[in-house]
């Protein structure tokens, strides 16, 4: 969620209710005779404020499962949970008196710290990586699909091999019917449409290629095709397979865009849309994995957050009830 | 034929229930989700089922009571049925009496109020300005009738200057005592000392801790060893009714010895009488002192029987005085009669006058001396018209400038005495009060860091101490030290 002008009125509300906080913590803490304290009445105020605000920002995991259920904009839900949570924090602090205490509530205190800056950290790689990811991968995918999309990336590449070389002994993939999105077209298994030998032009994926039309076989010769198969088997079809693997030339933009020009001096002009083809096959392969890290980036920190959260509320009620008790 | 991707195509590569497959990140979440939660709760319980509730502790306890750490129920008991077992009175009382503050106090706030255990390894005893505040602040509200400053909320707010140093009724504060002594010129080059010229005397030399031995430089063994008939109470005034106690023994390097003569004064002045004395009167009362010199005089005399004929020292003629004949034959007790009233004027006009004050005493216009004749018959009564054996007021050292506060010199000991008391350098009179004034606490005293503490407690404390009550213990080493189990 971008941090924009449609937060103006949840970040005056959560920085008035900051100050009001504040200017009572003041007034609470140089009067106080024993000091600030979690147990004074206005620290357990403070105290339930502030854990309050915790369980709000933990129900969005809730929310999010429900979706369909009509309990708010999942707009607000999210803006809440980010201005809610992030005031949370200085809540605790109040109630606590900036004293950390003793075993279990230092470790309460150190949660909601890595929680709440965990969120803020959150906050501002989504605030920031949607557009980077906009402006390096064009051809970003759905991330859980990345490895499915790589399969097919793969598989393209080996067909178009394959159209100029003839069989060069790669194995064929065949998928389970899966329910793919498209249209009616795609609802065809891409298995089935696999054809062993087909022009690369138009032939982007395994379901495009049942649409494709009639492919033009150009076979070279095994001694014009020869700089073309060693390309790909031993530099190409590695970087397809492990296209995060270090030392490869084509993970580099540059590098790649010199080997392809030295295989068009080596290779025929029948077989140089087909290069074009392959180009742009690494090319995206490249792309997925730029996105498959920035989606790490984009994703990653949630690891941290919700198992802290968690870990959080449940300590948190324990603490409560134990502190009314001591 | 270039590779077209539409974004039609591109989403036909998409399975549409791929958010149903579980992958690497959605695990990762679920399982530490789940597992992290579960920990704590693992934690939780173990250190319940091990009996070790410190989990739940708001934080280490003070110093005081750090090998109580493990021992929770030590403090919070937990009546029969009740859920709550909260720290009350009766558990800190069962270890230590809290006496009251004084008598009139309106109200008396529990133990915790002003001791508030698990901040930290804290000095549990360091009650906050604040709860001190709650009633000094406005102590007219609760104590309508107060002497004392009734607005005070710390050091830096509202605390008045020393009672000592006020002006009452518009009269400056001046030192009650009434041994005249000039500091300035003690502390400048002394042209004649005993063991030579040019004395330059340190503070030390005469103030020393009352725990600490004397420094005798300037010290004369004879008076040190020598009885003296006049008591504290002659020399000290009496401690301020209203002293609070410390509830623990005094280092007695606290406050300054008061000083003596035998100790700081006899090794420069001299206590001589008459020349024909090597050693000076006591430093006692008058009449001890007159007692001493016809003493002295009759066992003088005694061994020079000669010196009964006394010729007239032309020296001491004085103009428009009838002048004695040239040579007197007096009798023993005249004769002592006559040199004691020598010594003693000077004694009274110069020698003991440099110091104390001295005034007429009307019982002693008339002095009888029992003076023994020299050939050792009967004791013979003189009269004569001798000088007054003069009143010598109290000494009137005042012991604790600051009666309802306690000031620690050790604590200070590593600045200079002038540091703090600049007037000693400059004051002519014994009535100035050297005292430093409260600006000079707060130089150093002051809240935040790169301060000394200067809260309330440094200075004050709030339970009478006097009125403390024993009480009967109730801890075993073993238990203690188990755990308690």
């Amino acid at each position: 969620m971008r941090i924009d002008r449609s937060h103006r009125a949840w970040a005056l509300a959560s920085l008035a209710v900051f100050a009001i906080s504040a200017a009572v913590y003041v007034i609470y803490a140089g009067t106080a005779p024993r000091g600030p304290r979690g147990g004074s009445a206005v620290g357990l105020i403070f105290g339930i404020v502030g854990f309050g605000f915790m369980i709000f920002a933990a129900l969005l995991g809730a929310r999010k499962r429900v979706a369909t259920w009509r309990l708010g904009r999942a707009q607000a839900w999210m803006r809440g949970h980010l201005w809610l949570g992030l005031l949370a924090l200085p809540m605790i602090l109040f109630h606590g008196g900036f004293h950390f205490g003793g075993t279990l509530t230092r470790v309460l205190m150190w949660m909601l710290i890595i929680t709440v800056f965990s969120g803020i950290f959150g906050a501002a790689l989504q605030h920031y990586i949607p557009r980077l990811m906009t402006a390096d991968v064009p051809l970003e995918t759905i991330y859980d699909e990345i490895g499915h999309v790589r399969a097919l990336l793969r598989e393209e590449a080996d067909r178009a091999v394959e159209s100029l070389c003839g069989n060069i002994g790669l194995p064929k993939s065949s998928e389970g019917e899966v329910q793919r999105a498209g249209g009616f077209t795609a609802l065809r298994p891409i298995a089935a449409a696999v054809v062993p030998l087909r022009t690369s032009a138009a032939v982007s994926a395994g379901a495009s290629a049942a649409l494709a039309t009639a492919p033009e076989i150009i076979l070279l010769s095994e001694e014009e095709s020869a700089p073309l198969r060693r390309f790909y088997l031993s530099e190409m079809r590695p970087f397809l397979d492990h296209p995060k693997q270090s030392g490869q030339r084509l993970t580099d933009a540059a590098l790649a865009s010199v080997v392809f020009a030295g295989l068009r001096t080596l290779l025929t002009a029948r077989a140089h849309a087909t290069l074009t083809e392959l180009e742009d096959i690494c090319d995206e392969a490249r792309q997925l994995t730029r996105q498959e890290r920035l989606q790490r980036w984009l994703q990653g920190w949630l690891l941290v957050h919700i198992p802290l959260s968690l870990a959080l509320i449940l300590l948190g009620a324990l603490h409560a009830v134990m502190a009314l008790r001591y | 034929m270039a590779r077209t991707r539409t974004t039609k195509k591109l989403a036909q590569r998409i399975d549409l229930n791929y958010f149903k497959r579980p992958t690497p990140l959605k695990r990762a979440k679920f399982w530490l989700s789940l597992l992290l939660p579960l920990l704590g709760l693992v934690w939780i319980a173990w250190r319940g089922f091990s009996g070790d509730h410190r989990v739940y502790s708001s934080g280490r306890l003070s110093r005081a009571h750090a090998v109580l750490d493990k021992e929770c129920a030590a403090c919070h008991v937990r009546q029969t049925g009740a859920f709550s077992a909260r720290a009350e009175d009766n558990a800190c009382l069962g270890c230590h009496d809290g006496p009251i503050h004084h008598a009139s106090k309106s109200a008396t706030p529990d133990c915790a109020t002003c001791h508030t255990e698990h901040r930290g390894t804290i000095n549990i005893s360091a009650a906050t300005n604040q709860a001190c505040a709650e009633c000094h602040a406005d102590l007219k509200t609760s104590h309508p009738d107060t002497i004392y400053t009734s607005h005070i909320s710390s050091l830096e707010d509202g605390h008045p200057e020393f009672a000592a140093l006020r002006p009452v009724a518009g009269t400056p504060a001046s030192d009650p005592g009434t041994i005249k002594l000039n500091h300035a010129i003690h502390m400048k080059p002394i042209r004649r000392g005993p063991n030579g010229p040019l004395v330059n005397l340190e503070c030390g030399n005469c103030h020393r801790p009352i725990a600490v031995d004397a420094d005798l430089t300037y010290a004369d063994p004879k008076y040190r060893a020598a009885a003296v008939s006049y008591k504290d109470s002659e020399e000290f005034l009496p401690i301020h009714a209203e002293t609070l106690k410390t509830p623990k023994p005094v280092s007695g390097r606290e406050l300054m010895a008061p000083v003596k003569f035998a100790n700081a004064c006899a090794g420069c002045h001299s206590l001589a009488f008459d020349k024909r004395f090597d050693e000076g009167v006591p430093h006692d009362k008058p009449e001890l002192v007159n007692a001493f010199l016809v003493r002295k005089f009759q066992q003088y005399i005694a061994a020079h029987p000669g010196e009964v004929r006394v010729q007239r020292d032309p020296n001491r003629d004085l103009t428009g005085k009838t002048l004695p004949p040239q040579v007197r034959v007096l009798t023993p007790a005249q004769w002592v009669v006559e040199r004691t009233a020598d010594a003693e004027e000077l004694l009274w006009r110069k020698t003991c006058k440099q110091c104390h004050e001295l005034t007429p005493s009307p019982k002693s216009a008339q002095r009888p001396i029992r003076a023994a004749t020299a050939q050792g018959t009967d004791a013979q009564e003189v009269s004569a018209p001798l000088t007054e054996l003069p009143y010598l007021a109290p000494a009137g050292i005042t012991l604790e400038w600051m009666p309802h506060a306690k000031f620690d010199h050790d604590a200070h000991r590593g600045f200079t005495c002038v540091s703090c008391h600049p007037k000693a350098l400059t004051s002519t009179e014994s009535s100035d009060i050297l005292l430093p004034g409260i600006a000079t606490c707060k130089t150093c005293h002051a809240p935040g860091p790169g301060h000394a503490e200067s809260r309330c407690f440094e200075c004050h404390t709030y339970h009478d101490w006097s009125k403390r009550k024993e009480v009967t213990p109730r801890f075993t080493l073993p238990a203690l030290r188990t755990d308690g189990r």
